[in-house]
């Protein structure tokens, strides 16, 4: 099966080297996009000859990853596989992500709480809600809806690569439930960021996401 | 309506008017977006010019000041235009995301067809 590492990747410069090297180790293809940063990413992807995008304008994260789907549906690949250029993914994962598309999954979700219990911080009531809203939606459980480590099959790649409305993971997962599209979880953890800063820093933003999720779920998917 | 209130939509609504056709001339305004604003400017010229059809229908609406119905037009018009803007910046949202990454992977194979001749 043709696969397809995606990372996005917004001012790295200290992971990114690290990750990409790790991530060569295992064999499979790879893109890292590089959301025009900043820093000096774009002359550490150059100088290492690491398989990469440099996207001309700054398009966040959903933008990139859209880019991604994009490449991979240019590219004809059966599988695309989203890590984090934080590093906050371990590559260990991928394989086994990967291989529940192999069995017919179409859409896999490295999730953090699936075995483990969710701790009681902000984050995580925020992460309830959504669960919550999912459910009375669809019916379905998630126990991890915000998890940017996920594996899609070749009919969702061509799903999100037409869609404009795909804002985040949560209203993504969503729909595909709502569809009937065959999603499934998959225990893995997670690192606290190496460096960087995380986009969830600010407040506000964090406020307005989770309105746009709230909206998004309930109304659109 | 005073006559007052009259004489400066008249004058408002020429000077618009006159502003959107040079606009168009030293082309800073698309045409094909000027349709708009052209009516609109014309709207407000006929409301200065025939005040009585709008007593008339401030009369039919129950609005006791026919002041308060120019409003109520102009507010309403002035929704659908915004909405019809924030519609217009999706879609431009939408292409820039398309072109950024037909950009995007044309330098990059245009970097891999460089290394190669160099090779």
């Amino acid at each position: 099966m043709k696969t397809l590492i995606v990372i996005p990747a917004y001012n790295e410069q200290e992971n990114i080297a690290n990750l990409a090297k790790e991530i060569t180790g295992y064999g499979y293809d790879y893109l890292i996009i590089n959301d025009c940063s900043t820093d000096e990413t774009a002359k550490i992807l150059d100088e290492n000859h690491f398989n990469h995008l440099d996207l001309p304008v700054n398009l966040g994260l959903a933008g990139v990853t859209r880019a991604g789907f994009m490449y991979a549906h240019d590219h004809d690949y059966d599988c695309v596989l989203c890590i984090d250029g934080d590093g906050q993914h371990p590559p260990v994962f991928m394989s086994s992500l990967i291989k529940e598309i192999q069995n017919g999954s179409d859409y896999v979700v490295g999730s953090r709480f699936l075995l483990k219990k969710k701790p009681l911080s902000l984050r995580m009531i925020g992460s309830r809600i959504l669960c919550f809203l999912i459910k009375v939606k669809t019916g379905k459980t998630v126990t991890d809806p915000t998890s940017g480590m996920r594996a899609l099959g070749k009919k969702v790649i061509a799903s999100f690569n037409e869609s404009m409305n795909f804002y985040a993971e949560p209203d993504a997962m969503c729909y595909l439930l709502h569809k009937g599209f065959n999603v499934k979880e998959i225990q893995v953890d997670m690192k606290e960021r190496e460096g960087g800063v995380s986009y969830f820093a600010n407040p506000l933003k964090s406020i307005y996401f989770m309105l746009c999720e709230i909206l998004s779920i309930i109304f659109i998917q | 309506m005073s006559s007052g209130l009259r004489l400066g939509l008249l004058l408002a609504s020429l000077g618009v008017f006159l502003i959107i056709i040079l606009s168009v001339i030293r082309r800073k305004l698309n045409i094909k977006y000027s349709i708009v604003w052209l009516l609109w400017a014309l709207l407000s010229l006929a409301m200065s010019v025939f005040p009585e059809s709008f007593y008339a229908l401030s009369g039919l609406l129950g609005i006791q000041l026919p002041v308060n119905t120019v409003f109520l037009i102009m507010t309403a018009l002035l929704y659908a235009l915004t909405f019809y803007v924030y519609i217009m910046i999706s879609k431009h949202n939408e292409e820039i995301i398309k072109l950024t990454y037909e950009v995007a992977s044309l330098k990059k194979e245009l970097d891999e067809l460089k290394k190669k001749n160099e090779k």
